[in-house]
């Protein structure tokens, strides 16, 4: 096994006893880059000679005695809408061509105070406003869409081409690419992960979380980000916890609610199965299921696109007249149509919101997570723009992806989404695990234990 | 086409409104994004919200710029 291929979690512990040096793993890392980027488009920019003397930094400081934990010289890769001081923040967007930040972003220095080493910006779709991020390549097939808008980040973690990244999600951009690539994306609780200095899209439904190859490596990661940052205005200011899950499997006493509506309704039969098989191994694990009716369905596309349209369309609202034509066609148009939505309809969605928010948490009060499938369908082909369902209803590729992550958003409960197989196309199939608002350690004690019934993940072949 | 959509130079006169003059080639894509929009969120106005207030939440005092990050 190259260093390149160990989760985060193995990579640790190999580091902490001194088998692997953080040095040797940079290496391997930024080989397996110089190997498979070239065909995967996953990084804006890789910062080698950085990444190398910061390898070299963690390995004397640990070899001095200064070890500062499990990411200490682990090599990571950060979403390009995440600051680093120094750094162009592109947004995969030419409208930043010229940017250069000015300071870390809170989650870039809590992951430089651990000791992580940054390879790399990776790409988003542009200022994170689609479900594709069009210069990327699904790290299964490169025919296909890796999904988004955290595509870089959730392809390199697929590939190989960074032990570990943080995305962003505002209404499903982690967990959606996760899904799309076979990895584990989190979603944490609005408020619980700091989001100063990282580019909006929609400030009311933006979160920062990481991407991993397994549950446990994302424990880790939250664990290190999550705490209160003055700077947030909406980060809560909730005790630091160790969220690493212990190492039982033993799930008797859990509810989980599996829901009879939505998440299941134009869901491509393979994912479902998936689903419903990882379903049936919570159970087999003492979980035990119970039905759940998710509430005001008939709202989520609306309270989605009626808190994100304006929101977005404000925060550019400078460059959209200095420069529109620097836009990518797809984002130029939403946030022009952005300017025509009247107060009215933004104020409904907020009403909207504080309504599905209180029937969740009446859901919430019969089960301890719930499960369902991530996306509805596997990764489609790029340039596809619609998927036809059985009953011969088209739905766009967009709208598809963002349906079953977005409750989560306008919510603000915790949503983790775990690989659970690949369809007959060998592409990867993603499960959701949604919690109780700060209920990450149970989402990461069952999606660990469901991950120890699985054999080892394995990386995307990236050809 | 219903009485509640905007036609291309109502999306336009609306647009500069807003203070986004836009050019004349985009008027008629504005206003089909602008009217699907509309259609999605409308959906809203069926919802009785009787005293719901909107979800965001100002809490007066807990801003602490100064504390340690």
């Amino acid at each position: 096994m190259q260093p390149y291929e160990l989760s985060l979690t193995q990579a640790a512990d190999a580091v902490r006893a001194r088998q692997l040096s953080p040095v040797e793993l940079a290496d391997s890392v930024l080989e397996r880059i110089e190997q498979v980027e070239p065909r995967l488009q996953a990084y804006v920019t890789v910062t080698a000679e950085q990444a190398r003397r910061a390898a070299r930094e963690a390995e004397n400081d640990i070899a001095a005695g200064r070890y500062r934990g499990p990411l200490h010289g682990i090599p990571m890769g950060l979403k390009d809408l995440i600051d680093v001081a120094g750094a162009a923040t592109s947004a995969s967007s030419r409208v930043r061509a010229d940017h250069r930040a000015q300071a870390d972003s809170t989650v870039a220095a809590r992951l430089a105070a651990a000791g992580a080493v940054l390879v790399g910006k990776t790409h988003t779709h542009e200022f994170a406003y689609g479900l594709t991020t069009p210069q990327t390549n699904n790290a299964w097939d490169r025919e296909r869409v890796a999904g988004g808008s955290s595509g870089g980040s959730a392809v390199a973690v697929a590939a190989g081409t960074a032990t570990f990244t943080l995305g962003t999600d505002t209404g499903g951009s982690i967990r959606v690419p996760a899904a799309l690539n076979g990895v584990v994306g989190l979603k944490p609780t609005y408020g619980l992960v700091p989001r100063h200095g990282v580019t909006s899209l929609s400030w009311s439904l933006d979160h920062v979380g990481p991407i991993t190859r397994t549950v446990e490596d994302a424990a880790l990661v939250l664990t290190a980000l999550a705490g209160h940052d003055p700077h947030d205005p909406a980060s809560l200011t909730t005790p630091a916890i160790d969220y690493r899950p212990g190492t039982g499997m033993d799930l008797t006493g859990l509810r989980v609610g599996v829901p009879r509506n939505y998440y299941f309704d134009h869901v491509d039969p393979e994912v479902e199965a998936a689903v419903r098989r990882a379903i049936a191994q919570l159970e087999s694990l003492g979980a035990r299921l119970v039905d759940v009716e998710i509430p005001l369905t008939r709202y989520i596309q609306a309270t989605q696109w009626g808190l994100m349209v304006p929101e977005a369309t404000a925060y550019h609202e400078r460059t959209l007249r200095a420069v529109p034509e620097l836009y990518q066609a797809d984002v130029r148009i939403l946030l022009e149509a952005g300017e025509l939505m009247p107060a009215g309809d933004y104020l409904r969605a907020q009403r909207s919101r504080t309504l599905m928010r209180q029937e969740w948490a009446r859901m919430l009060q019969y089960v301890d997570v719930i499960a369902a499938p991530t996306v509805p369908a596997t990764a489609v082909k790029a340039g596809q723009e619609t998927i036809t369902w059985p009953d011969g209803t088209a739905e766009g590729v967009s709208d598809a992806y963002v349906r079953l992550s977005s409750p989560a958003n306008i919510t603000g409960v915790p949503s983790l989404s775990v690989p659970v197989g690949h369809d007959t196309a060998g592409l990867p199939i993603g499960m959701q695990l949604l919690g109780r608002p700060l209920g990450e350690s149970a989402l990461l004690r069952i999606g660990h234990a469901y991950q120890q019934t699985q054999p080892a993940p394995t990386l995307a072949p990236a050809v | 086409m219903s009485v509640a959509e905007l036609t291309p130079p109502e999306a336009a006169r609306w647009a500069a409104r807003a203070g986004l003059p836009l050019p004349a080639d985009r008027h008629a894509a504005v206003a089909a994004v602008a009217n699907h929009i509309h259609s999605v969120v409308a959906v809203l106005r069926e919802l009785d919200f009787g005293d719901t207030p909107p979800a965001p939440a100002y809490h007066a005092g807990e801003e602490k710029h100064d504390a340690a990050v």
